[in-house]
């Protein structure tokens, strides 16, 4: 099995790369793990690779929503079966499954929560993902579809920060210098949520201002036991990747009717639950 | 004069090529959804039409907590509803008991029950998620081709409970009031707790003192 990861940048994908990888070898697989470093055209050249060097399956977390589709459907036409893990190809016939974090549900109730913890108002700012990624929009729109019904929360500034804690980081030092006197960051993942956290402490202002991420990372899970971050969105990477696996194991034996969409469900974490979760998962 | 027409018309033809070759789109425009699927149209159908048959089987909440208590599996295996894997599951419940408080979010109610006699929250200010929209089964996340146009259908069903369902009870709704109510629960099946358990409102009656 090919393992097509976006980015070992993060280490929340290099989380779920691994526990592919594993789940494979259990099953009496061989693997090999591929980094696209978030750039299409590097996938496009590991998906080449992959299905010339005669891979059956690939377990697939794709760099871009529409950019990523002809690459699955090169290796779909060339016999070899594309399972996504975590993030979504605009198409419904390209892959034979997509498993899913429900981003957009995890998000809602991160947002409810943000609305009650502010009381209702407040300055805010919101660092997006990749643009090119649905997850980002499912978080953004699910965030925005309860924060937005309050018109005393106002968002000062929306940037994306790709995803990227340095990134991150930088882009709200540069926020806070026109906006001090903001009261939360909701941050897209978990890793822009500690570049923000960084950024807030250089400024002094750690202790007045809330953030929240979203995936789970060991970091946050800790940050928020010390009552650094608020909250995350705890997703199950494991669950995705084992999920992954086992369905090309059980292609390989036959099966074809596959749910060409398989939703993993959000948790989200806070101070008060947070004894039952641990990095990437439960405890 | 020939020679500064066509330059003219040049520099217009540049501009207007140029024009029309740079568009600048807020973040949070692009990537909103496919154009074609109309959500409230599709949310507006779900609830006339399709909602209707499981809300009339939805289990009483006295009777679920009961169950919860004594086969937690079978609970969650009979009465619960969730489109993929994970823990979060979601119930469709009825009951009624007698309004205990009517607060800025919510309206609380100790339940009339043959078995557990609950106190429960009905959402009336934070009816957001997809409680409603997944407890009954009946949608296909697969019918979809872009996520997000699934995800609109929570937000366009939420928002026929806002203005439909939520105004007229609030506008009555008193401390010692009998209320008959049918909604969607959500639940975690590996972390349970039943300890305030929160209803998104699918129906609300105001049936006496």
């Amino acid at each position: 099995m090919a393992i097509v990861v976006s980015t070992l940048n993060n280490p929340w994908f290099v989380f779920l790369a691994e526990k592919a990888a594993a789940k494979a070898k259990e099953l009496g697989y061989e693997s090999k793990i591929f980094d696209s470093q978030n750039n299409t055209s590097l996938e496009t050249d590991h998906f080449e690779n992959a299905i010339s060097s005669g891979y059956d399956a690939i377990l697939f977390n794709p760099t871009d929503a529409d950019g990523s589709v002809v690459n699955v459907k090169n290796a779909t036409a060339a016999g070899v079966p594309v399972f996504c893990m975590d993030r979504e190809i605009n198409s419904t016939n390209a892959a034979t499954s997509q498993i899913l974090s429900d981003s957009y549900s995890g998000c809602v109730t991160i947002a409810k929560y943000f609305v009650e913890t502010l009381n209702k108002k407040g300055k805010y700012v919101e660092l997006l993902g990749l643009v090119g990624d649905n997850n980002t929009w499912n978080r953004s729109k699910g965030f925005h579809s309860v924060v937005d019904h309050y018109p005393g929360l106002k968002m000062v500034a929306q940037q994306s920060a790709d995803f990227d804690r340095n990134k991150a980081m930088e882009v709200l030092e540069s926020i806070l210098q026109a906006n001090p006197d903001i009261d939360a960051v909701f941050c897209g993942n978990d890793a822009m949520a500690m570049g923000a956290y960084q950024a807030l402490v250089a400024a002094g202002k750690s202790d007045k201002v809330k953030v929240f991420g979203f995936d789970g990372a060991e970091d946050v899970v800790k940050s928020i036991q010390d009552g650094k971050i608020k909250a995350t969105g705890m997703q199950f990477p494991e669950v995705m990747a084992q999920t992954a696996a086992t369905m090309a194991d059980q292609y390989f034996k036959g099966k074809r009717d596959f749910p060409k969409k398989m939703p993993v469900a959000v948790e989200m974490v806070k101070k008060d639950n947070v004894e039952n979760y641990a990095a990437y998962g439960k405890k | 004069m020939k020679k500064s027409i066509r330059y003219i018309g040049s520099l217009v033809l540049v501009a207007v090529v140029a024009y029309n070759s740079v568009y600048f789109k807020k973040l949070d425009e692009v990537k909103a959804g496919t154009a074609s699927f109309d959500a409230g149209k599709y949310a507006l159908e779900f609830w006339s039409k399709k909602l209707p048959p499981h809300t009339s089987k939805a289990i009483e909440i006295g009777d679920l907590l009961s169950l919860l208590q004594t086969d937690k599996n079978k609970a969650f295996t009979d009465y619960s509803h969730a489109l993929g894997i994970g823990n979060v599951k979601y119930f469709l419940v009825k009951g009624s008991g007698t309004v205990q408080s009517v607060d800025e979010n919510q309206v609380s109610v100790k339940v009339e029950s043959g078995r557990e006699k609950p106190e429960v929250i009905l959402a009336t200010e934070y009816v957001f998620g997809n409680a409603v929209r997944d407890a009954s089964g009946e949608i296909d996340i697969n019918e979809f081709t872009n996520s997000m146009d699934f995800n609109n259908v929570s937000a366009e069903i939420n928002k026929i409970i806002r203005e439909k369902v939520i105004p007229p009870f609030r506008s009555k709704v008193k401390n010692g009031d009998k209320v008959n109510f049918i909604g969607a629960i959500e639940l975690n099946q590996e972390h349970l707790s039943t300890r305030l358990i929160e209803i998104i409102p699918i129906d609300l009656k105001i049936t006496g003192k």
